[in-house]
């Protein structure tokens, strides 16, 4: 092996990633000469500078909005074959048939019809909200409306698949557009 | 055994949960990646969207011939790309680049190297290819055979991308400790 190629191999040495017979010779020439001892302990400290670096990335709100895209593409996606429509048609027929005669006997005129989610949050919009920017806050926060309105006028929100509650309450609580936000009431 | 293979297959039926499972566990990687090339949080942040957007469209098409971290990395790789290409900065060559004949100096290289400003500095100087060789050689802790599956081209150009890169990167840290630069 030439010194170049034990050069280029040293950065996998650094990392741990060499193996085998390429470790043992890399090792080998590293042993028998202080320059190359020196240059690895170089790249290691390389490394560990590169890695302990805290740096920023989406997290959470990057999450929100894969999610919120993801949703939006799930039609087009997964579901495309005329008969695929007709099976959810009937089923969602069932569903409201069986929902509405569930609401039927059991409705409480001041509580919140659920959608078959848990809710969340119970949230209270300031008056004069315009519908299209209680949306963009909605999918902002990653949240959907599972319940209501009821006769106060409150809404029930739940996060949307795999998204944090807590964060999505953060947003809707740092919002002009939210009066009030609370958690749901128990049964 | 790939610890993400499975969420790959889930994602590959839907499943939205696997890839909020998934984002998790690989998007800072992902993200810091792309940013050590295109050097602007907003711009790759959109990228790292569209990244993960094709794993749930592709998801299905993964042939598990690769680690799923590879195929993801492998993704990213390209949409930087055509991202210099459409601002027109692409230059996909292995020029061999002006190194001085003489070595580093190690010892200055070895102190320098524990100074991020030093390191995060020198590694921006470094040419697209150059950088992203070493983002995932320290960054990530591929092999260099990984490294070749994320930026499609054999072993041995990664090989001297990466010797090329490193000597050039100890010669600016050495320079910076001898021109008395501070941290």
């Amino acid at each position: 092996m030439t010194r170049e190629e034990i050069g280029a191999l040293l950065p996998f040495l650094a990392n741990e990633t060499l193996t085998g017979d390429e470790r043992t010779r890399v090792e080998t020439a590293v042993a028998d000469d202080p320059a190359l001892q020196q240059e690895l302990q170089a790249l290691r400290a390389i490394r560990a500078t590169m890695q302990a670096e805290d740096s920023y990335s989406p997290a959470e709100i990057g999450l929100a909005r894969l999610l919120r895209d993801v949703e939006k593409e799930v039609p087009q996606k997964r579901i495309h074959r005329p008969w695929v429509w007709q099976s959810i048609a009937a089923a969602l027929l069932v569903a409201v048939v069986a929902q509405t005669l569930l609401t039927q006997r059991t409705a409480d005129p001041g509580g919140y019809q659920l959608a078959g989610e848990d809710a969340a949050f119970v949230v209270g919009f300031s008056l004069d909200a315009r519908e299209g920017d209680i949306r963009a806050l909605l999918l902002d926060a990653g949240v959907m409306i599972v319940g209501g309105p009821s006769a106060l006028g409150l809404y029930e929100l739940a996060p949307i698949d795999g998204l944090s509650a807590d964060s999505a309450g953060a947003i809707l609580a740092a919002s002009d557009l939210v009066e009030s936000i609370d958690l749901p009431e128990e049964d | 055994m790939d610890p993400h293979a499975q969420y790959l297959a889930q994602i590959a039926h839907g499943d939205k949960q696997a890839l909020a499972a998934l984002y998790r566990v690989l998007e800072k990687p992902v993200f810091r990646f792309i940013q050590s090339r295109l050097n602007d949080p907003f711009e790759s942040s959109d990228l790292l969207h569209d990244v993960f957007m094709e794993v749930w469209r592709s998801a299905g098409r993964f042939e598990g011939r690769s680690k799923v971290q590879t195929w993801i990395f492998g993704i990213a790789y390209r949409k930087v790309i055509d991202v210099h290409r459409k601002r027109g900065r692409v230059k996909v060559t292995d020029d061999i680049p002006e190194v001085v004949d003489d070595d580093a100096n190690t010892e200055a290289c070895l102190a320098a190297g524990q100074e991020a400003e030093h390191v995060r500095h020198c590694v921006g100087t470094l040419k697209d290819d150059h950088r992203s060789a070493i983002s995932l050689a320290f960054f990530e802790d591929m092999t260099y055979g990984e490294i070749a599956e994320v930026t499609g081209v054999p072993e041995g150009t990664i090989k001297t991308r990466i010797y090329h890169a490193k000597k050039l990167l100890l010669r600016c840290l050495s320079g910076l400790v001898d021109r008395g630069v501070p941290a």
